[in-house]
């Protein structure tokens, strides 16, 4: 009896514990992922390790693009109950109650399990959501992009898309920088859901900080005075480049109209996100007169003193007649065919250069070719290749017909005047991270003396009888500089209407150029639409603002001399005689904004040295109180300005001898 | 000396019946229980009880309690740096969520801060206070080129 009942025993036994085997083996072998899974779920929580966008300063570290980690509150309304939840969240989100209670209701009933309640919360409101005991109502962190300079340098900086992405600006081109990648960590939760333990299952990548070139006090004043410039003058768009000659870097890049990156856009392609500084050329005008005067003085032997017959203002080229775009001149030396701004004189000297030269230039000083600066769709202007051309092709580009450029392309040519020679291509990127970018090597385009013989006469170009006279003048500075106006084409027509593309470009301080402002109003209209009327004021408010900003020390006396400034007021400045025919040649285009000012009265007039000694020259000049730079030995051969041209307050005459 | 509680029930009945039962008036008070019982004491004298010495049963106990102890001692260092290492944890873990929104929170200030220094916030204050800006070469740095030089206006 007594084995009976300890077989029995056992028997209970040893089932019971094939029972806990069974079992133990079911959970730990069987199921194990499954369990093991659910422990997790339970007691892990993978958390987002945030890894923000790169910010993007200007060249003084103001920060002009950051990324800030913002809230996003949403519930689940097959969870919450609806009288609840909207009387929580619109407590503490100042919403209308009875509004949220219908969209979460609204939004059960079409058994969505997903409702965004609001986004982009302050840090009070998402500290005050976090700590909520209610089931069903979540935060979600995300960083978002902030552009806290508003619409400053939008064109530059572009914008990220809702993926973060960047896909406009510098936002773009440099994203494979700017991009973090967040990572992730799982963090060991007790039942209370607090961490006990982590691991860092991704490590984040944080996005690199880049500082650019562009001097926000620049850019600000820069699209001030273009919005300005294009309102005034009613023209459809404007674009304005500040830019360092000797280091090609942008301090402002301006386009108008502009938009607010901080705005989702509106419509796919906005107009306003067009960059009309880099993505949209045209034709320029007579600013490209002064690669034309550069491949002259460096090709042949015209100098600026050069007598060049504008034909009393028509040409007829290959029985087509060009005609002045006011009035006309006679004979002109060469550096008042720029200063004029002569179209006649400006095909003569193109014809002198030639074809081969001619296209070999414009190369060389970069048209026709990306100038590299880091935005995207940058233009490359349309340069026609020398096979392409037409007989009147010369004649055209002689005078910025038959090409077309950009105003980021316009300042790097500039530049070339302004610095001695060289070809510096823009850099809008300073630094990544901590490492600064390096820009190509210039290039030498042009011989120094060319250049500063170039920098000379553009000066004549803000002297009294100059085209950009006298707004493009600075107070304390010496200026040089070049107008331009073109006439926009028409496709629909096939003709040039009266509306056009006005332009200026120059820099300053003269004797050694600090910054080259470049500015273009597209689709001015009638006389103070051309370019000396329209732009150049706008490059006088920036240059100035820009060379206080730099500190750059004057080399003039503030206050104009009284010939400047009686000149400054003389009537006529603003007469524009007609413009050319409409007809479809280009070569018939003519739209420029020269005055037909005579030359104001100046300083005294410049006697002729030529074929005097060196000592009568010095004698002669000290009985006149000029300075003379003698240059050479023997007799005056040629001198600069040219006698009977006035000079200003302080000009020096340059006298070359040679036996 | 301790003493043997006895109790008997009053006189007049014996050890192996309870009370009689009795009529009681309905109107008579119910006695109170046990109002027959009365204690008396009894001296006992146990003084020449003594307890036999015994020194294995104190070493007996002495090592129980030091087992006990190195027991515990040896659990407490098992499980001490479990329980720290998850007190730390508690900590750390705060400490993170603390850095991490005092980082957050900084680059929140440091927006503002931008926005407030924008140029054109900036032109609009001091076009509100009729304040121009300086002509050039009227401020002149007295300490060289330095972002943060001191200035002086030249009036």
């Amino acid at each position: 009896m007594a084995e009976r009942r300890l077989t029995v025993l056992v028997g209970g036994v040893l089932l019971w514990a094939a029972a806990i085997f069974y079992n133990l083996v079911k959970l730990q072998v069987v199921h194990h992922r499954e369990y093991a899974a659910m422990a997790r779920a339970r007691q892990e929580m993978v958390v987002d390790i945030p890894a923000p966008r790169g910010s993007i300063f200007d060249r003084t570290g103001s920060p002009l693009a950051m990324s800030v980690p913002v809230d996003t509150v949403h519930i689940n309304p097959r969870k919450v109950d609806p009288v609840i939840a909207a009387g929580i969240l619109s407590a503490k989100l100042h919403q209308d109650k009875n509004e949220l209670y219908q969209r979460i209701v609204a939004a059960r009933d079409n058994r969505r399990g997903y409702l965004v309640v609001a986004r982009n919360l302050s840090w009070e409101e998402g500290d005050s959501l976090s700590h909520l005991p209610v089931d069903g109502i979540e935060l979600d962190r995300q960083s978002q992009r902030h552009y806290p300079k508003g619409m400053l340098a939008a064109h530059v900086l572009g914008t990220v898309n809702f993926d973060g992405k960047g896909d406009a600006g510098v936002e773009q081109t440099l994203d494979q920088y700017l991009r973090g990648t967040p990572g992730k960590e799982r963090v060991l939760t007790d039942v209370q859901h607090r961490g006990i333990d982590t691991e860092i299952a991704v490590a984040p990548k944080p996005g690199v900080a880049v500082t650019l070139t562009i001097d926000e006090r620049l850019q600000f004043v820069a699209e001030r005075e273009l919005a300005e410039a294009v309102a005034a003058h009613g023209a459809a768009s404007g674009s304005l480049v500040v830019m360092n000659p000797h280091t090609g870097e942008i301090l402002a890049l301006a386009s108008y109209p502009t938009y607010d990156p901080n705005a989702p856009p509106e419509a796919a392609n906005p107009p306003q996100r067009e960059n009309h500084a880099t993505s949209v050329p045209f034709e320029p005008g007579s600013v490209f007169k002064v690669i034309t005067l550069s491949a002259a003085l460096e090709t042949t032997r015209l100098r600026p003193e050069s007598i060049i017959d504008c034909g009393r203002g028509a040409i007829t080229l290959f029985g087509r007649t060009i005609h002045e775009a006011h009035g006309g001149f006679g004979a002109l030396p060469m550096a008042q065919v720029l200063s004029r701004s002569s179209n006649v004189g400006a095909i003569r000297i193109g014809m002198t250069v030639g074809q081969q030269n001619m296209y070999e230039y414009m190369r060389r000083f970069g048209f026709g070719q990306k100038t590299g600066v880091p935005l995207p769709g940058e233009a490359r202007g349309r340069l026609r290749p020398l096979s392409k051309w037409s007989k009147v092709s010369l004649a055209s580009v002689s005078m910025g017909q038959e090409v077309s450029v950009t105003t980021v392309q316009l300042a790097q040519a500039a530049s070339v005047v302004a610095n001695g020679g060289l070809l510096v291509r823009p850099r809008l990127v300073l630094k990544i991270g901590d490492q600064v970018v390096n820009s190509d090597p210039p290039v030498r385009v042009v011989r120094p003396e060319t250049a500063i013989t170039m920098r000379q006469m553009m000066e004549g170009v803000v002297m009294p009888g100059g085209t950009g006279y006298p707004e493009a003048r600075l107070e304390g500075y010496s200026v040089g500089g070049k107008t331009g106006s073109a006439q926009i084409y028409d496709p629909a027509s096939r003709h040039y209407t009266h509306n056009y593309n006005g332009s200026f470009m120059g820099f300053a301080p003269l004797t050694n150029p600090a910054i080259v402002v470049v500015a273009t109003l597209n689709g001015t209209h009638g006389n103070l639409g051309y370019g000396g009327r329209a732009a150049a004021p706008v490059f006088h408010a920036v240059a100035q603002e820009a060379l206080r900003v730099l500190d750059i020390p004057k080399d003039l006396p503030e206050q104009a001399p009284v010939e400047l400034a009686a000149a400054k007021q003389a009537p006529g400045d603003l007469a524009i005689a007609e413009l050319g025919s409409l007809e479809p040649n280009i070569l018939e285009e003519e739209g420029d904004e020269d005055g037909d000012v005579p030359p104001a009265a100046a300083g005294p007039k410049v006697p002729d040295f030529r074929g005097k000694s060196m000592r009568a020259v010095l004698a002669q000049a000290a009985s006149m109180g000029l300075t003379v730079l003698p240059d050479g030995s023997g007799i005056a051969r040629v001198q600069f300005p040219p006698a009977g041209a006035a000079l200003r307050q302080g000009e020096r005459i340059r006298v070359r001898f040679a036996r | 000396m301790a003493t043997q509680p006895t109790y008997a029930y009053g006189t007049g009945f014996g050890t192996t019946g309870g009370p009689p039962r009795t009529v009681r008036h309905p109107f008579e008070l119910r006695a109170l229980p046990y109002e027959s019982v009365f204690f008396y004491r009894k001296a006992v004298d146990n003084s020449r009880l003594v307890r036999e010495a015994d020194p294995k049963s104190r070493g007996a106990c002495w090592s129980a309690i030091g087992a006990a102890g190195l027991l515990v001692a040896l659990l407490f260092g098992v499980l001490a740096p479990s329980v720290a290492d998850t007190l730390s944890g508690y900590k750390l873990q705060s400490l993170r969520a603390e850095e991490r929104r005092l980082l957050d929170e900084r680059r929140t200030l440091e927006l503002a801060v931008a926005e407030r220094l924008s140029p054109e916030h900036l032109a609009r204050l001091a076009d509100r206070q009729n304040l121009v800006t300086p002509k050039s070469g009227q401020v002149q740095r007295l300490d060289g080129d330095r972002p943060d030089a001191s200035v002086a206006m030249v009036k």
